[in-house]
């Protein structure tokens, strides 16, 4: 374990200092066969009708898949959009929701880095840490060698990207021609998938209540405040969770 | 500044860069700069990730209560109800969130069919 413990001194051959094991990166992009991978994918199918409803071109919305890569950003983005959120509302949103990359980022490039990878690799690379990839990848990698550990989740982390893209792409163009039933069905993929997902991946108890007093009170500020009403709804439940969390459940609250 | 604040072809694009794409890529940057260097359990960090959770419900409750398009023909207690059978029917099969997206699916659906005007 002497990498984990050192990581930019080891320049055992082992490590291979900074030579990836390209091999490793087929071995990533088959795991978009993996059932997490079709569930992420199936969002986007909906996140396709969604992003067609909120009045997004096809090509920005192209642009918009790789580019920010997190579904929790890009629905703020087009629900800003839709909604005729400015700029200044909507960018401090998504800096807030988005926060979460910064930790999962810092989990994985220990895992993944060699003694002299580049610090542009990683800021290259890091593109990829979204929810799905980083879960896979974090709990893969013992069983990986080291120098193959970056490629794999690359391989993966761009098959994701491109699966999710085209999936969505095609479904925006195939909309017109499905029932509304049909699109209907498709949006609310999006809403139960990150809701079931989101439960699922939080850390602490009070997190729960963060995401039901997010879930009413975003809705309820809509009246008060209805150009910002995501961001002052999920401000005020954060805190008042945390708030709850520091009193009840702070010695035990980890799950 | 808003997305339609100017005619220009490029002008949707720029902004959502600077709505999403800047924002969102700003931590994984900063995640790769201080790894090592900052305290992942610092209290900051847990507020900061009990704030992003209910952000993210605020925006999941966007698309449940101010639906676009085709969701918007089925009545909100429809919405709501499918989103809370699909969520309890998750929690009751140990969370497994295809049980979740089926069960909501399920439910939106065939409410639609009898009650939705198009």
């Amino acid at each position: 374990m002497t990498d984990n413990a050192n990581p930019l001194k080891v320049e055992s051959p082992e490590f291979g200092g900074s030579v990836y094991d390209w091999s490793w990166f087929r071995t990533g992009m088959r795991q978009i066969l993996s059932l997490p991978a079709l569930i992420l994918v199936s969002g986007f199918i909906g996140f396709g009708g969604l992003a067609r409803e909120s009045g997004v071109s096809v090509w920005e919305m192209i642009y918009m898949v790789p580019a920010i890569w997190a579904l929790p950003s890009h629905l703020l983005v087009i629900a800003g959009i839709g909604a005729g959120a400015s700029l200044v509302t909507l960018a401090p949103a998504v800096i807030l929701a988005s926060v979460r990359m910064m930790p999962m980022t810092m989990a994985l490039v220990p895992d993944i880095r060699l003694p002299r990878s580049k610090t542009w690799h990683l800021l290259a690379v890091s593109h990829l840490v979204a929810i799905t990839a980083w879960v896979h990848v974090l709990q893969r990698a013992p069983d990986i060698p080291r120098a193959g550990r970056l490629p794999y989740f690359v391989g993966f982390g761009v098959m994701l990207v491109m699966s999710s893209t085209l999936a969505a792409t095609l479904v925006y163009e195939a909309a017109a021609s499905f029932p509304p039933i049909v699109m209907a069905g498709l949006y609310f993929i999006t809403p139960i998938y990150f809701a079931t997902s989101l439960w699922n991946s939080s850390r602490y108890r009070a997190e729960h209540i963060a995401l039901g007093l997010g879930f009413a009170l975003g809705p309820a500020m809509a009246m008060i405040l209805p150009e910002a009403n995501i961001l002052a709804g999920g401000i005020a439940g954060g805190i008042l969770a945390y708030g709850i969390h520091r009193m009840f459940f702070s010695q035990s609250g980890k799950r | 500044m808003f997305y339609d604040s100017f005619q220009a072809w490029w002008w949707p694009f720029v902004f959502i860069t600077l709505a999403g794409v800047v924002p969102t890529n700003m931590w994984r940057w900063i995640g790769v700069v201080v790894v090592g260097r900052l305290d992942e359990s610092s209290e900051w960090l847990v507020l900061v990730r009990f704030v992003a959770s209910s952000l993210v419900a605020a925006v999941i409750a966007q698309f449940v209560f101010f639906p676009s398009g085709a969701l918007a023909a089925a009545p909100l207690w429809l919405r709501l109800g499918a989103v809370a059978v699909g969520f309890i029917s998750f929690l009751g099969f140990g969370r497994r969130i295809i049980v979740g997206v089926i069960v909501a699916e399920t439910v939106l659906l065939s409410g639609m069919s009898l009650f939705a005007k198009f």
